[in-house]
């Protein structure tokens, strides 16, 4: 129990560590700093969840990220409302999800190929269409989806809890989510059961890229730029981030509570270690090794159950 | 006396799964040993081959004391074991296989030449119907047998232990393995030989060792024992070796098939049996009939309607259940509760407006569990915690709750306990009598013979005979071995 709670306890280890090591920790302008930064990469892990629970893997998502955000921002610069060059936005990420779930469905290949071919695909022609000029001249208001405030508490906070809720209900309370877990934990075993399982594979991946669409015009906002090189390397903090928090690569695990204490606690280390003028160089090692460290107990915890 | 193991105890996490297991081998004598499963044979044979570490007790080679901490030091003293899961490199060849962990060097570099030429040698000598350069991963699972043993026999110079080996093995193979046996004994090797077959004993065995609850509770020379005494041994108490089956009076037709290579009936309350050697074709029949494999030309209809079947879903749709041969690679989710399991194929009886009441869930996956008389923890139990015989029942769970009419069993039986295997005969008897129409693969033709009401031959993928009860294994066999 102990163990499994381990996650959770090291986030309020972090927490409470970090108020004493340094006065500017606890104060509000720090933390909603720290709810907007990991917003991002919280509401794209949640997508990634359920990806990972039913057995697959997004590398595209940072690429999807930036596509989305650029979609979004154009579609805002060319006159459009903010709130249709939103639903732009989101409509591009759950284009980009359907596309890479049919075809790992379709052509049968393993997710991490085909993923890694459409991060490539998706980069390339986020660049190709922009030019490699970012889109600025953005309406003031869309700012207030990534800098405002609402009843003292950051925007994006809400829209965090929200898509968790959701993602939450899908998981536990839904066919779908219980099929991601089916799929996951035996593909086989969901075939023979007679679940369509390509259906609900693809489903998967389009919910997913949908909330990195919205994460997109979230980054967008808070930079009130469409930038087509947005969002490198986050695939692999949003994966670490479900990991963390106690989601297997080989399918079949994961919680949307899980992720987002995975998520929140990368995001208090990078913020602690900027607090605590540690170099972002020495943060890289730091999260690296705080995911080894993570996965390890997690083993160790469920060998013992195992065996028992 | 090669290897002895004098009053071993061992337990995992508290649970004793070895109480006072004793076994001593002489060198050219087939050691048979026997028990239930859970009764501690395979923690007994694997700390034989230093799998395990004894918690207590002594095991001794060749009459002085030896501590074994791994595979590897086993071997060193010549003890090798085949598994009864494959334990091969799939991508690697047969002869890489063969030689994995001792690869022969050239130098710094593999000596890849001849590793293929000890291989063949060793098919060849064993007369084993493989080539050293083929894929591991394209073998039946039979020929993977095949290769473990030969791994085994080439790493092991004194006393080869076989768990299992003829599970997944036709007769006819299964008659290959105990040439090898045999081969083995004549050069003077041990071999233990783990066996839930107890038709297979008398071939083989030229002595005895039965474990029952942990503890080796009778051994001696195999002629000594009546197969009835055995039995009672394993079990601690009378079990009709045989299930006493009444047939019923067949009700409405159930499931009609006519395909250009199988044409038959199967109705209410009807168990009929699916009798072929390996690679007969059963299995992909019923791959066929549940939409796992295009059927091309033909009609099936289920319960008098003609039905389109391209998936399982749609063969679920039509009522048909597929409870497989390999429960733990296409029946199960391992890692997930049985609740869930059980519930999986009629989710949509569960939900109201999308949504899923778990509250609704546990109800009848609890009743179930109870009907089946399941023997687990609670329904959040994973699934691939349980025994063989519990899986199995979970399986038969999960159709009874999609109400399925028509089952299709493929070795229903396969790997599980004397005990267990009546169970599940008296479950599927049960079926029968709900109104069920079922359709039973097995290899252990003696079990088909007794709770079938028809047998249909398969020989080279059709079927060609059909026999009604009551018929004799003889009969059956010269239609599937002759075709006459």
């Amino acid at each position: 129990m102990l163990q499994r709670l381990l996650p959770f306890l090291s986030l309020i280890a972090l927490f409470v560590g970090l108020s004493i090591a340094s006065p500017h920790f606890l104060t509000g302008i720090n933390l909603s700093s720290v709810a907007r930064q990991t917003a991002v990469i919280n509401i794209m892990a949640l997508g990634m969840t359920l990806v990972i629970v039913a057995g697959g893997i997004d590398l595209s998502v940072g690429a999807i990220l930036a596509f989305a955000g650029f979609m979004g921002t154009r579609a805002m610069e060319s006159g459009l409302p903010i709130a249709a060059g939103m639903l732009v936005g989101l409509a591009a990420g759950f284009f980009w999800g359907l596309a890479n779930g049919l075809l790992t469905v379709r052509l049968r290949i393993a997710p991490f190929i085909v993923t890694l071919g459409t991060l490539g695909i998706i980069r390339g022609l986020t660049l190709v269409y922009s030019g490699g000029l970012p889109v600025v001249g953005l309406p003031r208001g869309f700012s207030f989806l990534g800098e405002g405030t609402l009843l003292k508490l950051p925007v994006v906070l809400y829209l965090l809890v929200l898509c968790a809720l959701v993602t939450h209900i899908i998981l536990q309370y839904t066919k779908l989510g219980r099929y991601a877990y089916a799929i996951g934990s035996n593909r086989e075993a969901a075939v023979y059961s007679g679940i369509p399982v390509g259906f609900h594979t693809v489903a998967v991946y389009a919910i997913s890229g949908m909330l990195t669409g919205l994460a997109g015009m979230i980054e967008a906002s808070r930079l009130m730029t469409g930038q087509p090189t947005a969002g490198q390397g986050y695939e692999l903090q949003v994966i670490a981030a479900v990991v963390i928090g106690g989601g297997s690569l080989s399918g079949g695990e994961g919680s949307v509570v899980g992720t987002l204490i995975g998520a929140f606690i990368m995001g208090l280390l990078a913020n602690g270690c900027d607090l605590l003028g540690i170099s972002p160089y020495i943060q890289q090692a730091v999260i690296g090794a705080v995911i080894i460290l993570a996965v390890t107990f997690d083993q160790l915890r469920k060998r013992r159950f195992e065996k028992a | 006396m090669l290897l002895e193991l004098a009053a071993i105890k061992k337990s995992f996490n508290g649970v004793c799964a070895l109480e006072d297991g004793n076994l001593a081998v002489q060198a050219g004598e087939v050691h048979l040993l026997l028990g239930e499963n859970g009764a501690g044979k395979s923690t007994l044979m694997k700390i034989a081959a230093g799998m395990h570490q004894p918690d207590a007790g002594e095991i001794r080679w060749q009459g002085r004391p030896v501590r074994l901490r791994r595979p590897a030091e086993a071997a060193s003293i010549g003890v090798a074991m085949v598994h009864q899961e494959s334990l091969l490199a799939p991508h690697l060849t047969v002869a890489e296989n063969i030689f994995l962990g001792r690869e022969p060097l050239k130098g710094a570099l593999l000596d890849r030449r001849r590793m293929e030429r000890e291989s063949a040698a060793l098919l060849g000598e064993h007369r084993f119907p493989l080539q050293a350069q083929w894929r591991v991963e394209r073998l039946s699972p039979a020929q993977k047998q095949l290769v473990e043993i030969c791994r085994a026999i080439h790493n092991a110079s004194s006393l080869l232990i076989f768990d299992e080996p003829t599970s997944s093995l036709s007769q006819e193979e299964t008659g290959e393995v105990f040439r090898i046996v045999r081969t083995l004994r004549e050069r003077g090797m041990g071999v233990i030989y783990i066996t839930h077959r107890m038709e297979e004993l008398r071939a083989v065995g030229d002595r005895v060792t039965i474990l029952r609850d942990g503890r080796t509770v009778a051994t001696g020379d195999l002629a000594d024992f009546s197969t009835e005494q055995m039995i009672r041994y394993m079990v601690g108490r009378e079990v009709p070796t045989l299930y006493e089956r009444t047939p019923l009076e067949p009700g409405t037709e159930l499931l009609r098939v006519e395909l250009p290579n199988a044409s038959f009936r199967v109705h209410a309350g009807e168990m009929v049996g699916l009798a072929g050697l390996m690679g007969a074709g059963r299995t992909e029949l019923c791959r066929v009939l549940f939409g796992l494999d295009p059927a091309g030309d033909g009609e099936v209809c289920v319960e008098g309607r003609p039905v389109r079947i391209h998936s399982p879903r749609d063969a679920v749709a039509a009522g048909l259940a597929f409870l497989t041969e390999d429960r733990q690679q296409t029946g199960l989710a391992l890692r997930l509760p049985i609740r869930t399991n059980v519930t999986l194929t009629y989710l949509a009886s569960l939900t109201r407006a999308g949504f899923l009441h778990s509250r609704w869930e546990a109800r009848p996956a609890r009743a179930l569990m109870e009907r089946l008389r399941v023997r687990a923890a609670s329904i959040e139990q994973w699934a691939g915690r349980l025994s063989g015989g519990n899986q199995q029942k979970i399986v038969l769970a999960k159709w009874l709750f999609r109400q399925a009419r028509v089952f299709l069993f493929d070795e229903p039986t396969r790997g599980i306990d004397v005990a267990a295997k009546a169970e599940v005969f008296a479950l599927m008897d049960e079926l029968a009598h709900n109104g069920a129409a079922i359709l039973m693969v097995s290899s252990e033709l003696p079990e088909l013979l007794q709770v079938a009401d028809r047998i249909l031959v398969m020989r080279g993928g059709r079927i060609i005979k059909e026999l009604a009860r009551p018929t004799t294994q003889e009969e059956v066999m010269r239609y599937a071995a002759v075709g006459e």
